[in-house]
């Protein structure tokens, strides 16, 4: 065993922890929303509406996340007919793909409110986004906090599947490292450590949040 | 005569096949006290749902003040001349029991905070748990809770309040408290229109008994006629029923 690898490749690796947040937190803050409107389409009275959202949902989640990168990466370009960004690939595949799992979580958030409690707001004469603003959203909301948070985890795991177009995050960093060092067991260890480190601090938040609940 | 507050008039609800509402009218004046009673799925909390317009009905109409539920553009501000009271209270869990009651007149009404609040408290104090204003719902007894959800329709200053069996979700002991605070609503003249199987509060307070089954009223008549002779058998068969249960 020879740690000096470590410390001598710490100030990349952190970028390459540094890359992995950076990717996750964009990833969140871009489809956290997209999901909340997808879910608003989904309890949509209008048919049409609900049957798209449902599909979009169903689509993403019966497919790996590696599989939907690949078809951003190779096949979009093939398709628009230039080729697009590495990182703006990941990015949209990312985001299309969790928006689903994050309009789920907010669904169910919803619908765990229940209709009567809707009934209540708009007989006393609220309108409906009325009802959904001071009303459901709230509890919603309170409800869905440990999902949400372990969604988190989830997404930043995830960021690890854009190694295989060589994005530069963590587990890309630690793999080239360790090539050119031969030194694999160092490496795969302290990225475990980072990993680890970060999804146990999300875990630990998601039980928070399951307490007050 | 002056026309009536609520007018239903031979409205028909299916589901999907099932016939929940099938031609039922009904005249609500002001200032009249209508129970309606009824064994479960004969459609009597439909038919409040209705009146509001929470629930959409595929034939007749229900006028209320005037103004016809189906055709209606601005629904929340017929609402509003409509109060509702629900079965399991419906409190909002998330809010003080002040701010259950200050959320609608403010959002909906458009009255200032100070005045919304000056008239909860007011409302609050009427149905006898002011003392119990800043606590959220789940601190409070079920009477209590029901009688907060009763301030809050109360705030918005309905033309008519509806009641949705308010009594049926509580604990025995608790039941008094909300009948003495509707009957309390009733000698102050309030209109409405409550289904229940209270029938000891039907027989005091109300001067009308509707009795529905199976989606129609079978009988409609004055509180004296119908408990001294109900016209058809279901209804006899039904009040008996109750009454030996009590």
């Amino acid at each position: 065993m020879d740690w000096n690898v470590v410390s001598a490749n710490f100030p990349l690796l952190m970028r390459g922890l540094g890359t992995s947040l950076q990717l996750a937190a964009v990833v969140i803050v871009l489809s956290f929303p997209i999901g909340c409107l997808i879910a608003i389409g989904r309890l949509s009275r209008r048919r049409w509406l609900s049957a798209v959202c449902a599909g979009f949902v169903h689509t993403l989640r019966s497919n790996p996340l590696v599989l939907i990168l690949f078809w951003f990466y190779f096949s979009v370009p093939l398709i628009i007919g230039r080729s697009i960004d590495d990182g703006a690939s990941v990015i949209v595949a990312f985001v299309v793909f969790f928006a689903a799992y994050f309009g789920e979580i907010v669904r169910a958030g919803v619908q765990s409110v229940g209709t009567r409690q809707v009934q209540a707001g708009l007989s006393s004469g609220l309108s409906y986004a009325q009802t959904m603003r001071y009303i459901v959203l709230p509890q919603a909301i309170r409800s869905m906090r440990p999902a949400l948070t372990t969604q988190c985890i989830v997404v930043f795991q995830g960021t690890t599947v854009a190694y295989v177009i060589g994005y530069h995050e963590l587990m890309h960093t630690t793999s080239m490292i360790a090539e050119r060092t031969v030194r694999p067991v160092e490496l795969y260890s302290f990225a475990a450590v980072a990993y680890f480190a970060v999804c146990y601090a999300g875990s630990l938040l998601s039980r928070h949040f399951e307490k007050q609940a | 005569m002056t026309q009536p507050i609520v007018a239903i008039r031979n409205v028909c609800l299916d589901y999907g096949g099932f016939r929940a509402l099938d031609g039922v009218s009904l005249d609500v004046n002001v200032g009249s006290r209508i129970v309606i009673c009824g064994p479960s799925g004969s459609g009597k909390s439909t038919l409040l749902r209705c009146v509001n317009g929470l629930e959409p009905f595929q034939s007749g109409e229900v006028f209320v003040d005037g103004v016809g539920v189906r055709t209606c553009k601005d629904l929340p501000k017929l609402r509003l001349g409509v109060g509702m009271v629900f079965q399991h209270f419906e409190l909002y869990p998330h809010l003080s029991v002040l701010d259950n009651v200050t959320l609608a007149p403010m959002k909906a009404k458009g009255l200032s905070r100070r005045e919304a609040e000056e008239k909860a408290r007011h409302y609050l104090d009427r149905v006898g748990i002011l003392d119990q204003a800043d606590k959220f719902p789940a601190r409070l007894s079920g009477g209590q809770q029901q009688r907060a959800a009763i301030a809050r329709a109360l705030t918005l200053e309905p033309k008519v309040m509806m009641f949705d069996e308010p009594t049926s979700a509580l604990d025995p002991e608790m039941i008094g408290e909300v009948l003495k605070v509707m009957r309390d609503l009733a000698r102050d003249g309030m209109t409405m229109l409550v289904v229940t199987h209270e029938m000891g509060f039907a027989r005091e307070v109300a001067d009308e008994i509707v009795f529905m089954d199976k989606g129609r009223i079978v009988e409609h008549s004055g509180v004296s006629a119908f408990f001294a002779a109900p016209k058809t058998a279901r209804a006899r068969e039904f009040l008996d029923r109750i009454l030996l249960k009590i």
